[in-house]
């Protein structure tokens, strides 16, 4: 087994032990609480919060590359080249414009809840899918395109066979940064009332009860780590078949 | 057979090629020479509709290319550019076996396709068609690139400097397998150079081209004795010239019998060029040479016969 996939399964194993066993959090816990507080957040069954955290982010991240990839396709054609300052705009735009000021506009609208914390995580990880995809597809090396046009690769035939497949690590990439990155931006949506891990960061933060803090952060920290290195082992896949 | 004219280009209102007219018969490889920039590379891409033509017909065995779509006309035409451009996720099974697919033969006739043409160009199918371009050497790459071009027996094959990116030794070799390939097979090509030498060892006839025009069109040999003035005059080269028409002609055409006896130290073989014999003959400052097959004297070659092969008003 290689060093990548230990790391993994170790990180993986942890994750899954703190979730269905907090209790197993408790001495580190009581390193930072105050005398008499509670050690264990416990208003929600921390699976309960987890499978809801994974289930936003993973909805925002479909959203994400299938909008950020699309884009990318599309301005890469000769006919889409005009609009790529037109999508680069929209797409730093989801990146600049933080994710609680989009919360803040989006709540008037969309209620509390899920659907706010939806967006703002479907624009914020936008852009590295985004420009990953236009990256990726420029960087297959130009003969090989000649090559695949002067054989006769219709136009689809070149994006899926030959383009999307050499572009597909870096394109991964971007994706695996979306990921990761949003899986610590989707702990402010429990600000607005959406269900996930947020909730206990906050919660500990309204009581200053500090266990409750470290609590939600290190399990929404080794969210991310499993999600990175899992990712990371497919993009490794990935270019050694290429 | 394709014949092609009038065939003309303009970018932003700047002529690239000028009104061409040629011919390349069934068998025959033309090469287009000039410097860069002269339109030999667009006249290239012309032909299998990479660039659209501005005004000029292009027919392919009777066909008008406007006639197909282009990417059922590139189909019919093998590609082979500077570059390579071996697919790198895909074996060189995979590579070789691209057009074939596109055309959808049937599984076992591209397996057997691709085998053959790894066998034509020297390469064992049991240790190359599994491997990725990356895993192989830059000339193997480039035999890879040229049997790819070859795989679905198309019409003709453009060469785009096939050889260019190679260095010395390797270029010749493959320059020397491409015409041992063409004699077994038969292959009609048009290749683009910008190298002389490469145009005289590979072409039937040349094409010297300058600001989109063709200057003449001749065989290395007529090229050689009788340049145009100008352009094609001082493109040619003509320094070394009778050592080049020396170099188009084989020691078994100037042949005369002698003796059998076992090979000398010094000696020739049939299929070597005139110019090697030459050189050996200026070497050793003898007056003839011994012509040996399998280790035997089975002829004999004069200095004066070759001096006369290289001395102004043969042809």
């Amino acid at each position: 087994m290689s060093r990548g996939a230990l790391a993994l399964l170790v990180a993986l194993a942890l994750f899954a032990a703190l979730v269905l066993w907090p209790g197993l959090m408790t001495p580190l816990l009581r390193l930072v609480a105050e005398p008499g507080q509670a050690l264990l957040y416990d208003r929600q069954p921390i699976r309960v919060l987890v499978a809801w955290h994974l289930a936003l982010v993973g909805a925002a991240g479909v959203v994400a590359s299938v909008v950020g990839m699309t884009l990318g396709v599309l301005v890469t054609r000769p006919r889409g080249a005009e609009f790529m300052t037109l999508a680069r705009m929209a797409s730093n735009l989801g990146q600049t414009f933080p994710p609680i000021a989009v919360l803040a506009v989006a709540v008037p609208l969309l209620g509390f809840g899920f659907e706010p914390t939806f967006l703002a995580l479907c624009a914020y990880g936008l852009l590295p899918v985004f420009e990953n995809t236009v990256a990726g597809l420029r960087g297959v090396p130009a003969p090989v395109r000649e090559a695949a046009r002067g054989m006769g690769l219709a136009c689809s035939a070149r994006l899926w066979r030959v383009e999307l497949p050499l572009a597909a690590p870096v394109i991964l990439t971007g994706l695996r940064l979306s990921t990761v990155v949003n899986i610590g931006t989707a702990t402010i949506g429990s600000t607005v009332g959406a269900v996930g891990l947020g909730e206990v960061i906050i919660a500990g933060l309204q009581s200053g009860n500090t266990a409750f803090v470290l609590q939600g952060a290190l399990l929404v920290a080794l969210m991310a780590i499993c999600a990175d290195l899992a990712l990371r082992g497919l993009e490794r896949r990935m270019s050694r078949a290429g | 057979m394709i014949r092609v004219t009038g065939l003309t280009k303009r970018f932003d209102g700047a002529t690239a090629v000028n009104s061409l007219d040629f011919e390349v018969e069934r068998g025959e490889v033309l090469a287009l020479v000039g410097t860069s920039g002269c339109g030999k590379s667009t006249t290239l891409r012309m032909l299998n509709r990479l660039i659209e033509p501005d005004e000029g017909r292009i027919e392919i065995d009777g066909r008008d290319a406007r006639e197909v779509s282009p990417d059922a006309l590139r189909r019919g035409i093998g590609y082979v550019i500077q570059g390579v451009g071996l697919f790198p996720h895909w074996t060189v099974a995979q590579n070789i076996g691209t057009v074939p697919r596109l055309l959808r033969w049937d599984r076992g006739r591209v397996r057997a396709r691709v085998e053959e043409l790894l066998d034509l160009f020297g390469l064992e199918a049991s240790e190359y068609a599994d491997k990725y371009p990356s895993e192989l050497s830059g000339g193997q790459q480039q035999r890879v690139g040229v049997a790819r071009a070859m795989a679905a027996e198309p019409a003709m094959l453009l060469m785009d400097e096939p050889f260019g990116a190679l260095d010395p030794v390797t270029r010749g070799r493959l320059q020397d397998e491409f015409t041992a390939i063409r004699q077994r097979r038969g292959i009609t090509a048009i290749l683009v150079t910008h190298d002389m030498d490469e145009a005289f060892r590979l072409a039937d006839r040349i094409a010297v081209m300058d600001a989109g025009r063709i200057l003449q069109i001749d065989t290395p040999e007529r090229l050689l004795r009788g340049p145009r003035e100008g352009f094609v005059r001082q493109f040619v080269g003509l320094d070394d010239r009778a050592l080049r028409i020396l170099s188009l002609h084989r020691v078994s055409e100037l042949s005369r019998p002698a003796a059998d006896a076992p090979a000398p130290a010094q000696w020739v073989a049939p299929g070597d060029t005139l110019r090697e014999a030459a050189s050996r003959l200026i070497w050793e400052a003898g007056d003839s040479l011994a012509v040996v097959e399998n280790g035997r004297v089975t002829a004999e070659i004069h200095a004066a016969d070759i001096w006369r092969i290289g001395a102004r008003g043969e042809a």
